[in-house]
């Protein structure tokens, strides 16, 4: 009722002229341009290309660069293991983010300390967050690796590719997990203290305390992080799997933004790279459309 | 006003001076090298181009490290579509076929004659020029060149009752696991990040076996990989059964082969000579290296290279290319050379500079540091052991690694994976081929 009329208000009321919103959008307008328009289309351009990377040859190709990648068993393989690294990351990522924010609230004494060594991961640069995983979990010298080894399970992340695959997902949602926090302890301060005093008086105990009432309402924070670890899965882990297995062992871990990264660059089969950059690009938009169609429906945003 | 008008005047003079005195000691002329060489070998590059432009008044070389190797191609590539590329670039050995059809290039020879500079040639150690030849000439001036050889811990070589490694695989493997067996180490050899240069493409020179047709690309760009068919088939099957056996270690990310060889777990190490520097300065063990093994009953021939060259690009002033064919007269003095083949632990370019070594008595203090040169000039190369010539090397290099790493993990058997592998290479090529047809 309120919010109704409140809207077409709010949208009138700070600008009367075209010019003054144009001009505040500019700068923002001009970096997405330069940093994000125009490297686009180069590489649609490119993902029809066979070129040489010196730009000396070039032959237009059609879909040849499309369908040689569908063709391809690792490309193949790369969809399937990013999904999956995409998948585990996310949940854990939420599940850890969700506890340890609900936590939160009952840590006493040294509240800001728990909160801050659970936001120092996000400060360290993932190139050395992954080498600091690689390391510990290495299996000739890393001494997470000796202890797991000592309950006599097997663990060898160079030459399995499960172990690889835990390991990367695990420092991928370490890393990220101060992310999520930082969000859902700033959505449960918003979920009314009344109405959670209302239920503990009602007899309801934390537990269930936390699936009533802070989860549903922590609906919109959630949605939000899910789109935020897909996007982060998709695009942003490229340096940690660098660091931890190069994408291997045998592509095990060949996440499709590392494999756009390896052709492309260390490759340098340009074409490929670029066709594969606008698959990935269509995949993230595909996706955050359907979570947005199906997903967003079933969010309540207002309290 | 008397004043402001004596200030341009002023002024000019001043100009004039200064242009007379520019005129007097004209600028030398500059040139932008940039490589990829890091740590110690960066310092020794900066002492290199130090020596050159202390050495005349004309040119001057300007070093730039633009980071590993591949940073070092992309910068190039970038650079050069932006029109603005440095004049000399260190492309490393797989990188040849990108380069010489990249129409981004003077051929060094070609420039070499036309600044008007005698370069022996044929004094170059025949698989360093081989490997950069196109057409018989030189295509791009060698530099940093290295092979591989075998370093093994000799305390644990003589704890199980050996002298030395064997020259044969077959006795080698006997030794390995003897070593094993007797707790003289906990593992017999540890695979190095490049093991597929030292034990699959080198094996395959060495054993004088054929790895791709048309004598491995220098014939034709329609060459095809066939190591599927050859011994390297066997070969690999035997890095999967000591692997499985313990014999064979995998350092993995976050830990460096090397250290697994100098902390004395693993007792024996296929690399470059190139490691020569690390390894000294790291082994707290009594090492000593020697040949890459053969198979029996085969004629060993020699390795090949790997590391990088230095290639001009094209579209420079003439002066310039003066400039950069001074440097690589300078480069290829014996002298240079051999100070550079002891500064770096890369093998001497040329003959002369091998004998000069040889002569100073280099080798009897380090003499593991003559393993590579002997390895190098082990008779006459075939067309199997000369070097390779693939476009798109990197690529189909990568793609056999992927291969190896599913047989390493039991997901393929040997043969399979090399099947699979030769296969994905090949079409590695053929996507080159179809590029630069009629190129080369």
């Amino acid at each position: 009722m309120v919010a109704t009329t409140l809207e077409p208000g709010l949208k009138h009321a700070h600008f009367r002229t075209a010019g003054l919103p144009a001009m505040l959008l500019l700068p923002q307008l001009l970096i997405l341009l330069l940093f994000f328009f125009i490297p686009s289309i180069r590489a649609l351009m490119q993902a029809f290309l066979l070129a040489d990377p010196f730009g000396a040859t070039v032959h237009f190709v059609w879909f040849d660069n499309f369908t040689a990648l569908f063709a391809s068993e690792s490309y193949r393989n790369s969809i399937w293991v990013t999904i999956w690294f995409t998948l585990a990351q996310n949940v854990v990522t939420i599940v850890v983010a969700l506890v340890l924010a609900f936590a939160t609230d009952r840590v006493v004494r040294f509240q800001s300390a728990y909160k801050g060594v659970i936001l120092l991961p996000y400060a360290i640069a993932p190139v050395i967050a992954g080498v600091i995983w690689a390391f510990l979990f290495n299996p000739a010298v890393g001494p997470i690796a000796f202890c797991i080894k000592s309950f006599g399970i097997a663990w060898d992340p160079n030459l399995n590719g499960w172990d690889a695959m835990l390991l990367v997902v695990l420092a991928a949602s370490w890393k990220h997990i101060c992310y999520d926090y930082i969000f859902l302890v700033a959505g449960l301060l918003a979920v009314p203290k009344s109405l959670m005093e209302a239920a503990a008086v009602d007899g309801a105990g934390p537990v269930k305390r936390f699936f009533q009432i802070a989860l549903p309402l922590l609906g919109p924070t959630l949605f939000f992080l899910t789109t935020m670890n897909f996007v982060y899965g998709f695009f942003e882990t490229f340096a940690i799997i660098d660091a931890v297995t190069r994408g291997g062992p045998a592509g095990a871990t060949n996440i499709l933004v590392y494999k756009v990264y390896q052709d492309g660059f260390i490759n340098l089969d340009l074409g490929s790279s670029a066709a594969q950059s606008v698959l990935l690009m269509t995949f993230a938009l595909l996706l955050t459309l359907l979570q947005f169609k199906y997903v967003e429906r079933k969010v309540n945003y207002s309290i | 006003m008397k004043m402001t008008s004596t200030m341009p005047r002023a002024a000019a003079g001043a100009l004039a001076l200064i242009m007379s005195g520019a005129a007097a000691w004209a600028a030398p002329v500059e040139v932008q090298w940039w490589h990829a060489m890091n740590g110690v070998n960066g310092e020794r590059v900066d002492e290199l181009v130090k020596k050159f432009n202390e050495s005349n008044d004309q040119y001057k070389v300007v070093a730039i490290n633009k980071g590993n190797y591949d940073e070092v191609i992309n910068g190039t590539i970038a650079a050069y579509r932006a029109k603005r590329p440095p004049h000399i670039v260190q492309i490393y050995e797989r990188g040849f076929m990108t380069m010489l059809l990249s129409d981004a290039i003077v051929q060094v020879q070609d420039l070499m004659d036309k600044t008007g500079h005698k370069i022996e040639w044929a004094d170059f150690i025949k698989p360093v020029a081989g490997f950069y030849s196109y057409k018989g000439k030189l295509a791009a001036m060698p530099f940093n060149s290295s092979s591989p050889i075998l370093f093994y811990n000799k305390d644990q070589f003589q704890k199980a009752g050996f002298d030395k490694p064997a020259e044969t695989w077959g006795e080698f493997e006997k030794q390995l696991y003897a070593i094993k067996k007797s707790g003289a180490a906990e593992c017999g050899t540890a695979l190095a990040t490049d093991y597929h240069w030292s034990l699959i493409e080198n094996y395959s020179a060495i054993n004088d076996q054929s790895y791709a047709t048309k004598a491995n690309g220098y014939d034709g760009l329609d060459t095809e990989f066939v190591y599927n068919k050859t011994l390297v088939v066997p070969q690999v099957a035997r890095l999967k059964k000591w692997l499985d056996d313990g014999v064979l270690q995998i350092a993995g990310q976050g830990f460096s082969p090397e250290q697994l060889f100098t902390s004395g777990k693993c007792a024996t190490y296929f690399a470059s000579t190139a490691a020569h520097s690390g390894i000294e300065r790291n082994a707290k063990i009594a090492w000593s290296a020697t040949f890459l093994p053969w198979e029996e009953g085969r004629q060993p021939k020699n390795s090949t290279i790997g590391g990088a060259a230095l290639w001009v690009i094209k579209g420079h002033k003439p002066e310039e290319e003066q400039a950069i064919a001074a440097f690589f007269d300078y480069l290829a003095k014996p002298e240079t050379q051999l100070w550079w083949h002891k500064a770096s632990g890369y093998v001497p370019l040329t003959n002369k500079a091998y004998e000069m070594a040889k002569a100073e008595g280099y080798y009897k203090e380090s003499p593991t540091r003559e393993i590579a040169v002997q390895q190098l000039n082990r008779g006459t190369p075939t067309e199997n052991s000369l070097g390779f010539h693939f476009g798109n090397f990197t690529q189909a290099m990568f793609a056999q690694r992927e291969e190896v790493e599913a047989l390493f993990a039991g997901k393929k058997d040997a043969q399979q994976a090399m099947d699979d592998a030769v296969k994905r290479g090949n079409e590695i090529l053929r996507q080159y081929e179809r590029l630069n047809k009629g190129k080369y």
